[in-house]
């Protein structure tokens, strides 16, 4: 199945994000790599997903799993090569799957060798490469993002007697981008990958580029600029490929990152995410309606990027005191659930392994506005570690079958990169890809399902959203259109069973065809549009005059 | 001549009998009728007055002021008054259905009103009633209506009530009984208009201060000074 | 009216889409529009900052108001709907209204037993009803009333108040020591615009109470405390800070008599056996101070009232006849005739008297009504009378003298417990 042609094939992509080092290891060293990906790309074709995310594998100390690269243009050695990786990705494009990898431009490793000969001397001509002062006082108006681990974001460097500015963990050093230098080598690097043939990029970090005393250094108007450059070089070259901006800010503020179609294709709506748990805990849309309404339109060819889960903890950074408490006390009761401003757990973990809150909060995924990302193992409902530290217990390798390893290493256990889960409900022997195929009702199955619903209109990827607003605040309802199609999905937030009443004035005569089982529900008519929905239920109707 | 005399007497004799024996039957029917009406008139009264003390008819002729009325008349109370009158009403009613039976012309004339007359007069005596009643009650609503809102001669005001309730009352007691409807009419417009006039001049002289103060209190918004020196009681 | 129809189906309908809920906070109104709408505000934040996580909802019962009223509390509801409030609100929360104009009865207790129909179906775990007239509703009430209810288990809490020593009078020399005496409870605030309760109280007296006579339900809110006391509910009482309204509609003496007193003494009769097996009183606990006196000068038209006392005494004496005793009326007339400065109503005839109402309401001596509007002038006589004992009496004193009219009131209760055996 080859690669469709069109430049705006992000809006349509069902994107699966996933670790080389956690899916599959070929060789029997406990890491997965990239022979053992590639030889799983059937199973992410059969999931039906369009697009993979390959979190770093560049070569790294690995003390921030990946995100601190050592060397921009090679593979570690763990994952294999970087012919392994060319051959991976010839692989996918054959399938029909588009492959998008990490640009950790904010900063690099410590051990990067930029950095090694930029501290090395003050007349270093890669000196100017990172952000250096004598004071730890500069820009003393920006917040530390890991506040549990960081005092400062300067930290003191004993070889060069000077501080350096970091915005994430002190190994990590940021680059200085007022430098045409580092803006020309970090093109360069772009550049190595899309001749091989890359679909994109998921920028990491992209708010703090560059630094300006008296602002909070973060979304300066400077690092739109050098971001704008790239997408311009990228355009020019490489027309059909595409950025994805990581960036945990409020909608607003995120809204220049799509510029005038002229910076980034995509970017992940953060504050999105904690209020849908948020809205199925209060089993109240108002979470949810609330931050599409203050979310601003962005330009056509621009898209957002939704997902449940992460990598990541479940940031919640982007609301409130009071949500937060609300959020920790409803799902992150154990202090160790809990790291930075967010919840460090699966998916599954997180809606108790309820089957029905699972799949409505899939179902909504599927359906709001944007692309969706899945995280792998989710669709299985792989549970988590919170034993391990940081983030790890969301990392652990993939589940494929009962056996030994869970099909995922011939090495012996213990020394797999991270500990499978255990436990006897979420643990391998319970929960895995084998298992689920052979089950016809198992979340594998169902998410194959959806997926294939979510693929049969293009109204999801690209339609346009209205709310309904029901006055049973308990049931989040709107139409998708797209021309003179249109999708009503309906979602019941609440644990019982609800009546609501749905003004569809506008839509008066169409059937309602549900797209599940394609049946056929009462025309509309002048009354109010009555359902009664179980608990937890959605409905996904495609509206047909006849 | 004798012979005539004897003739004659025998006769009136033979007449007599023959009349007397014609009357008798008659009189005896008139004698059972009366035996009966008699027994059904107790009967009557029974049900009747236990049907009074079951509705507590006698607390109610209190509060239609009826019982003290009976009371300053040395009268028994209202239960026993009304149900020895139905007694008496219906066993008179019975006699006179027999002295009817015997037939004496004229007298049946009048008997046959009296029978006519009869619903009516139990009619005006119900009207009677709950006029009073109503009298009574209203009467004393104004009085304390007026007390309360601290009115000037709330007696004044209550005896008016119940003085035009009672009127009215009774204009509709004898138009009911067809008694002298004109002199009535008449009797009731005059008594109406006295004491309206009573009232305008009560109002107008003994009442200055009282029409002032109501009008001020209608119409001039900014005086409301008694009420604000009263206490919220709650 | 069939007992299905008296919610009208469009409440019904707002009350499917709010759910179940955590809180009701029931708000009878009728031609408020002045003041709902800063109540609306407060009661919302009292809502978001004392129960931010819990299902809330307002629920406004209107008597058929013209002025818009009913259309602020709507306005008033928090949600995702052009939503341009400001407040931070985890939940929707619904302000819904009903119009209750149309049933065969208006009063007050309609509004009431709307109030407690919608938290009974919605599952309301506690309830509060706010007055639409308070001039002083602080956010910290809802927390007051309520918390006793959902923290602690309570079932019925009740506020009280620091006032005027001359504010609430009727509640200080009849309704407080009355009810302490026969009823055995110390509630301060038999009557208040303001309480909260629990939703198995609330639905208990909604089942229990026949509310289609429409003179029942005037008063129910004193009837509502005092099934909670028979029913041998948790009481609690909690300090509110001041008591103040907008308008003085309570300063109307007839219908506050007729709310109270009324209500009062026809729940003597069903709940005789309770009252007359009491024996003592006990304290309700109490959060805060149980009441507070204000002591400042206050005018008050001292003159009037005991000219309306005369004027009532002589006036009234064919009514009094049909409810007091001879003896009775015959002191009552010896303190009419006196002069200003000897002008005193002693406690125990108030007391007497006041017992001597109670009976002949019980049996309906004449119409109830006229029997509560003859005790308004004696009422007034016993107000001059505790105002001249306490013109210059510190807060203490007051509280002093309140406690003895109580001990007389308690004293007192075998002669109406006679009264009673008599009728």
């Amino acid at each position: 199945m080859p690669l469709d042609r069109d430049s705006l094939w992000y809006k349509d992509a069902v994107i699966y994000q996933v670790h080389v080092r956690t899916f599959h290891d070929s060789n029997g060293d406990g890491i997965g790599d990239f022979r053992g990906l590639q030889s799983k790309l059937d199973y992410l074709q059969q999931l039906g997903i369009t697009a993979i995310w390959l979190m770093p594998f560049f070569p790294s100390p690995l003390r921030d799993d990946g995100y601190d690269i050592a060397d921009y243009n090679s593979v570690h050695s763990s994952y294999g090569t970087l012919e392994d990786f060319e051959n991976f990705l010839g692989a996918a494009h054959d399938r029909g799957i588009r492959v998008i990898i990490e640009l950790v431009a904010n900063h690099t490793s410590d051990q990067h060798p930029w950095f090694q000969e930029s501290r090395s001397s003050t007349d270093n001509p890669r000196r100017d490469w990172y952000v250096w002062s004598d004071t730890d006082t500069l820009y003393k108006d920006t917040r530390i993002i890991f506040l549990d681990t960081e005092t400062s974001n300067w930290a003191w460097d004993p070889v060069s007697k000077a501080f350096y500015w970091h915005r994430f963990f002190s190994h990590q050093p940021d680059l200085n981008f007022d430098n045409p230098a580092v803006q020309e080598q970090m093109w360069q690097v772009m550049k190595f990958w899309l001749q091989m043939g890359v679909d994109g990029f998921r920028l990491d970090a992209v708010p703090y580029l560059v630094e300006r005393e008296g602002t909070n250094c973060e979304n300066l108007p400077e690092t739109h600029q050098v971001l704008k450059d790239l997408r311009r070089r990228l355009d020019e070259h490489f027309p059909g490929r595409m950025l994805l901006a990581e960036a945990n800010q409020w909608p607003a503020d995120l809204r220049p990152y799509f510029g005038n179609e002229d910076e980034f294709h995509m970017a992940f709506h953060f504050p999105l995410m904690p209020r849908m748990f948020m809205g199925l805990k209060l089993e109240d849309r108002k979470p949810i309606t609330e931050i599409l309404q203050q979310t601003p339109e962005i330009p056509p060819s621009c898209q957002w990027s939704l997902f449940l889960r992460n990598h990541d903890e479940l940031t919640l950074e982007m609301v409130t005191d009071m949500e937060r408490d609300y959020m920790y006390d409803s799902y992150a009761a154990s202090k160790t659930m809990r790291l930075n401003l967010g919840i460090r757990r699966r998916l599954a973990p997180l809606l108790s392994n309820d089957r029905r809150r699972i799949e409505l909060m899939n179902g909504m995924l599927m359906s709001l506005p944007g692309t969706p990302i899945i995280y792998y193992g989710d669709e299985i409902g792989m549970g988590d570690n919170i034993n391990l530290g940081d983030r790890n217990g969301v990392r652990t390798p993939m589940q494929w079958n009962g056996e030994t390893n869970a099909g995922f290493s011939t090495a012996p256990s213990e020394r797999l990169y991270a500990p499978l889960i255990q436990d006897p409900v979420y643990g391998f022997p319970a929960v895995n890809v084998l298992r689920q195929k052979s089950a016809e009702h198992s979340l594998f199955n169902w998410m194959q399902r959806i997926i294939a619903v979510r693929k049969s209109s293009a109204i999801f990827g690209r339609g346009s959203i209205e709310f309904l607003y029901p006055a049973n605040h308990r049931i989040l309802a709107y139409v998708r259109k797209l021309g003179n199609d249109a999708i009503l999905i309906v979602n019941n937030l609440s644990s019982t069973a609800q009546a609501v009443e749905l003004d569809l004035k506008r839509y008066k005569g169409n059937i309602l065809i549900e797209m599940f089982g394609k049946n056929m529900f009462p025309r509309v008519g002048d009354v109010p549009y009555l359902l009664t929905m179980g608990p937890y239920q959605f409905f996904w109707f495609r509206l047909r005059r006849v | 001549m004798r012979e005539m005399i004897i003739g004659e007497l025998s006769t009136a004799f033979h007449e007599m009998v023959r009349g007397f024996a014609h009357f008798l039957p008659s009189l005896i029917v008139m004698l059972i009728i009366a035996l009966i009406g008699w027994l059904i008139a107790m009967v009557v009264k029974v049900i009747l007055r236990s049907i009074l003390r079951l509705i507590k008819f006698d607390k109610l002729s209190q509060n239609a002021g009826t019982s003290q009325l009976l009371a300053k008349a040395a009268l028994p109370p209202a239960t026993e008054v009304l149900s020895r009158f139905v007694f008496w009403v219906t066993w008179l009613g019975f006699f006179l259905l027999g002295v009817y039976l015997l037939g004496i012309f004229g007298l049946q004339n009048q008997i046959a009103r009296f029978f006519v007359f009869l619903p009516r007069m139990f009619v005006a005596m119900f009207i009677m009633f709950f006029g009073l009643l109503a009298a009574s009650f209203f009467a004393r609503a104004a009085l304390l209506a007026a007390v309360n809102a601290n009115v000037p001669s709330p007696g004044l005001l209550s005896t008016a009530v119940r003085v035009v309730i009672i009127v009215f009352t009774t204009s509709m007691v004898f138009e009911e009984l067809g008694l002298a409807e004109q002199t009535m009419v008449l009797a009731f417009g005059i008594a109406f208009g006295a004491l309206m006039f009573g009232l305008a001049i009560a109002f107008g002289i003994g009442g200055r201060d009282l029409a002032r103060h109501f009008l001020e209190k209608r119409f001039v918004h900014g005086k409301r000074e008694d009420n604000n020196d009263e206490l919220s009681p709650l | 009216m069939p007992e299905e129809s008296f919610l009208t189906d469009d409440f019904l309908r707002q009350l499917m889409n709010v759910g179940e809920v955590d809180i009701v906070v029931g708000l009878p109104t009728h031609n408020n529009a002045k003041t709902v709408g800063p109540i609306i505000q407060t009661i919302q934040s009292g809502i978001l900052r004392g129960f931010p996580r819990e299902r809330a909802v307002i629920i406004n019962a209107d008597g058929g108001s013209r002025d818009g009223t009913t259309d602020l509390v709507r306005g008033g509801s928090i949600g995702d709907v052009g939503a341009k409030s400001n407040l931070n609100a985890l939940r929707t929360l619904h302000s819904i209204s009903t119009d209750y104009s149309d049933s065969s009865d208006d009063s007050n207790g309609a509004a009431f037993r709307t109030i407690l129909a919608a938290a009974d179906l919605l599952r309301a775990k506690a309830c509060v009803v706010m007055s639409p007239e308070s001039a002083n509703i602080e956010p910290e009430w809802l927390s007051k009333l309520l918390r006793p209810i959902l923290n602690d288990g309570y079932d019925l809490v009740t506020p009280t108040y620091r006032r005027h020593k001359f504010e609430g009078l009727l509640v200080t020399n009849l309704l407080y020591p009355m009810t302490r005496a026969l009823y055995g409870v110390k509630i301060r605030e038999v009557f208040s615009s303001e309480f909260g309760f629990s939703c198995g109280l609330g639905s208990k007296f909604l089942e229990q109470n026949v509310w289609d006579d429409g003179a029942y339900s005037a008063g129910a809110e004193v009837r509502f405390t005092l099934a909670a006391i028979t029913g041998k509910y948790r009481m609690y009482q909690t300090f509110l800070g001041d008591k103040m309204h907008v308008e003085r509609r309570g300063a109307e003496l007839v219908p506050a008599l007729r709310q109270t007193v009324g209500a009062l003494f026809s729940s003597l009769g069903p709940d005789y056996p309770v009252w007359s097996a009491v024996s003592d009183s006990t304290s309700a606990p109490t959060n805060g101070a149980d009441h507070q006196v204000l002591l400042d000068p206050l005018r008050v038209n001292r003159k009037r009232l005991r000219e309306m006392f005369s004027t009532g005494i002589m006036e009234l004496e064919s009514v009094f006849q049909a409810i007091l005793s001879p003896e009775t009326i015959v002191e009552l007339r010896q303190i009419a005739g006196m002069s200003e400065d000897k002008f005193r109503l002693p406690a125990e005839l108030w007391v007497k008297t006041v017992y001597e109402f109670a009976a002949s309401y019980q049996r309906s001596a004449i119409n109830r009504d006229h029997i509560i509007q003859a005790l308004a002038p004696i009422f007034r006589g016993r107000v001059y009378t505790f105002l001249m004992e306490n013109l210059h009496a510190s807060a203490e004193e007051v509280e002093n003298n309140i406690e003895a009219l109580c001990l007389e009131f308690e004293r007192m209760r075998p002669y109406l417990l006679q009264l009673w055996k008599s009728i």
